[in-house]
């Protein structure tokens, strides 16, 4: 009765156990690659790129720095395999670094190709770097053995809700505010050179294109303002003070009539660190410590919203805010020029709790 | 081979198994794109609204179904259009089936060809699932629609898997606005005619009719499997627009299943390679139900069904389909994905028979028990 199956079947597993399958896919341990990060650079003449990867990503074995020069990311790929014993894979990218200046020619191609590939993680984090990468990687890569990966566990860390520090972001987060009105996506920048990597501060993209960046001091009010609302510390230098464990709570209001954007924050927070000359125990001190403090908090929101007006981002997404349920939206181009001459009112309050031993 | 029945009837299901096979139907291929087609998201009130149409349908197929026979099968149908009509009947059903059995094998295997083996040739995808098909299918009817119970419970939790999307901030209700629209220009009929399409299959259940008991609240059960069903495009449908926003949803291919891909759990990484592999089970019942269908179409309308059934014959029909794939394949293949020639066929099709079958069957009967009262 069931001899027809069963002779399929047969036929099947021979057919598998023999090596004639329809699989072109091999993923044998020993002969893949799958790296972890990319660092596409601008190649020297228009248009080309210089890709760049650390293999063996895990395998107990000597590393080593691959970089190449292609006209597309996949040939990068391909110029790997030319060089290199085992087979590139991409399943397990987990980060794109992105030179500035091909951040600033724009990269929603390059994302683009990416997610086309269904191996790569929609979560791939992007990161704008300056600098040199490669004489870091080289060098760094002497003294740390797992480099990638514990970059990678750094940006684990602060995609954590509420981590706060670093305004980490991925491929799909990137992608779905390039292409929604009234949002603009940002990326960490990093500072690169032989000896260190470090956080620079947050990048504005807009048409996939970077447009300018925050400083340090500015970032606080970015981080403050944007996903996590919250920072585990603000360090106010020009009063000698540190704020702990700030959160933001946030209302955003766009005033069509009046041409004014006003923003109307709460910051709850601690400080947990003061070195200036007041006394903290008296109350006149402390009151007027806190009207210090809301006034910097203010300008400092004016300043960096004055910058996104500047370069013409909007990555805090206020114009969503114009959005009703009725009424027909405006377009993006009429939110930008709108945006660019709005006036802004920034409106803070600020919880503290003293310094306390 | 003297005691092989494929279309024997040893015993009844419960009502359950009406509201497997309606939503089993209701929740193939079509809606994995479906919010890519709708996009808009004032639309949500267009599947609301057309999941009302759908309940109107299903009232009507339950009251055809109430004034049918079911112990008699075949017969009862015979009696109800004449033989000869009948025979024409199944030889339109023939195409009807064929297209719809082809699209569900089709849009799976392009499915796993997309996002599982993507260096597969597709063509091996058709033929691992009609095998599949075929072994279940010699089953026998009663059997695959046992299957389909167990399809139900692999599919059903499925939806669990959209919760975290709710979830903000990324879910922000401003990302549903507008909700009324705004300009003329848009088109919203080709949307709502595909959530109708959609919504079609469960008029096949009339095929199953001798294994269930319609006379006892059918139309609760199919009903509540509608309801269930405009809930869940619903729910996906808010689901990808809190992800990808309106514009964006415009770009992406298959937004439901493409959105599982950012989940992550500690234990593995790729859900959607488990969410798609268990999909399998509904694909493979509904294809299997539809080829025991189709056998027993060419049989009727070859005017052989009081032969006995044999396993050559099912065979024959599923090399058949499996030829037919590989030709549409050829054919459409270079259309390109989702709304091709292809698609638009079975839209039409589908919204066709959901459509036409419960109002046909209902005039039929009515008429039938005028001529029999007179």
């Amino acid at each position: 009765m069931r001899s027809p199956i069963f002779t399929v079947l047969l036929i099947g597993c021979i057919c598998f156990l023999t090596g004639f399958s329809p699989f072109s896919d091999q993923n044998t341990v020993e002969e893949i690659a799958p790296v972890t990060f990319l660092a596409v650079k601008q190649g020297e003449e228009k248009g080309s790129l210089t890709v760049a990867t650390l293999v063996p990503p895990i395998m107990n074995e000597e590393k080593q720095f691959f970089s190449t020069k292609v006209r597309l990311l996949e040939q990068g790929r391909r110029q790997f395999n030319f060089k290199y014993y085992r087979e590139i894979r991409f399943g397990q990218l987990r980060m794109l670094f992105i030179d500035e200046q091909i951040a600033k020619t724009g990269i929603v191609n390059l994302m683009d190709t990416l997610l086309t590939d269904p191996e790569v993680s929609p979560r791939l984090f992007l990161i704008v770097f300056k600098g040199d990468f490669e004489a870091y990687t080289k060098n760094q890569m002497q003294k740390q053995k797992d480099l990638d990966y514990y970059l990678y566990r750094m940006f684990k860390h602060y995609e954590k809700e509420n981590q706060g520090e670093i305004a980490v972001t991925n491929i799909h987060e990137f992608m779905e505010k390039t292409h929604t009105p009234y949002s603009d996506p940002y990326m960490p920048v990093f500072n690169v050179d032989k000896n260190c990597f470090s956080y620079e501060g947050t990048g504005f993209f807009s048409n996939g294109k970077l447009k300018g960046q925050t400083d340090k001091e500015q970032d606080q009010f970015f981080l403050l303002l944007s996903k996590s609302k919250f920072l585990k510390n603000v360090i106010i230098e020009p009063l000698d003070l540190s704020l702990g464990e700030v959160h933001a709570i946030v209302k955003k209001q766009v005033n069509l009539k009046d041409h004014t954007v006003v923003l109307k924050i709460q910051y709850r927070g601690r400080i947990d660190e003061y070195r200036g000359s007041k006394d903290l125990n008296s109350q006149a001190d402390f009151y007027e410590l806190t009207d210090e403090i809301k006034d910097y908090l203010e300008e400092g929101t004016v300043s960096l919203l004055k910058t996104f007006q500047e370069l013409g981002v909007d990555p805090l997404e206020i114009g969503r805010q114009t959005l009703t349920p009725v009424s027909k939206s405006m377009s993006a181009e009429d939110w930008l020029t709108f945006w660019k001459s709005a006036k802004i009112k920034v409106d803070c309050s600020i919880e503290l709790e003293p310094l306390t031993i | 081979m003297g005691d092989y029945k494929l279309f024997d009837k040893t015993a009844e299901f419960g009502n359950g198994f009406i509201i497997a096979f309606v939503h089993q139907s209701q929740l193939l291929y079509f809606v994995l794109f479906l919010p890519k087609m709708l996009q808009q998201s004032y639309l949500l009130f267009g599947i609301l609204a057309v999941g009302i149409l759908s309940q109107i349908n299903l009232f009507i197929l339950s009251k055809s179904m109430s004034y049918m026979d079911s112990k008699q099968g075949y017969n009862g149908f015979a009696k109800l259009f004449g033989h000869r009509n009948l025979r024409i009947i199944a030889f339109a059903g023939i195409a009807v089936i064929l297209i719809k059995l082809c699209f569900i094998v089709l849009g799976y295997a392009e499915i796993v060809h997309q996002f599982i083996f993507p260096s597969m040739q597709p063509s091996w995808l058709f033929l691992f699932i009609m095998l599949i098909c075929t072994y279940i299918a010699s089953q026998g009817m009663e059997k695959t629609l046992r299957f389909g119970i167990i399809a139900f419970f692999c599919t059903f939790w499925m939806i669990l898997l959209y919760i975290p999307y709710f979830v903000p901030p990324g879910a922000d209700v401003l990302d549903l606005y507008p909700l009324i629209p705004a300009g003329r220009d848009e088109h919203p009929w080709k949307g709502m005619l595909m959530i109708w399409s959609s919504l079609s299959g469960p008029e096949y259940i009339i095929l199953a009719l001798p294994w269930i008991n319609p006379k006892q609240k059918a139309l609760t059960y199919l009903s509540i499997a509608n309801g269930i069903s405009v809930f869940l495009y619903i729910v996906l449908f808010m689901a990808c627009l809190f992800f990808f926003g309106t514009p964006y949803l415009g770009k992406i291919s298959y937004p439901v299943l493409n959105m599982i891909r950012y989940l992550q759990t500690p234990v593995f990484e790729r859900i959607e390679i488990v969410m798609i592999s268990m999909q399998m089970f509904q694909y493979v019942f509904l294809a299997s139900f539809l080829l025991l269908s189709l056998y027993g179409a060419i049989r009727i309308s070859a005017c052989s069904v009081h032969k006995e059934t044999g396993r050559k014959g099912l065979y024959g029909v599923s090399f058949f389909v499996l030829v037919c794939l590989f030709l549409i394949d050829q054919f459409f293949g270079r259309q390109g994905k989702e709304l091709n020639g292809w698609t638009n066929l079975q839209l039409w099709s589908g919204t066709l028979t959901y459509l036409l079958i419960p109002s046909l069957l209902l005039v039929a009967n009515i008429r039938r028990r005028r001529r029999s009262s007179h």
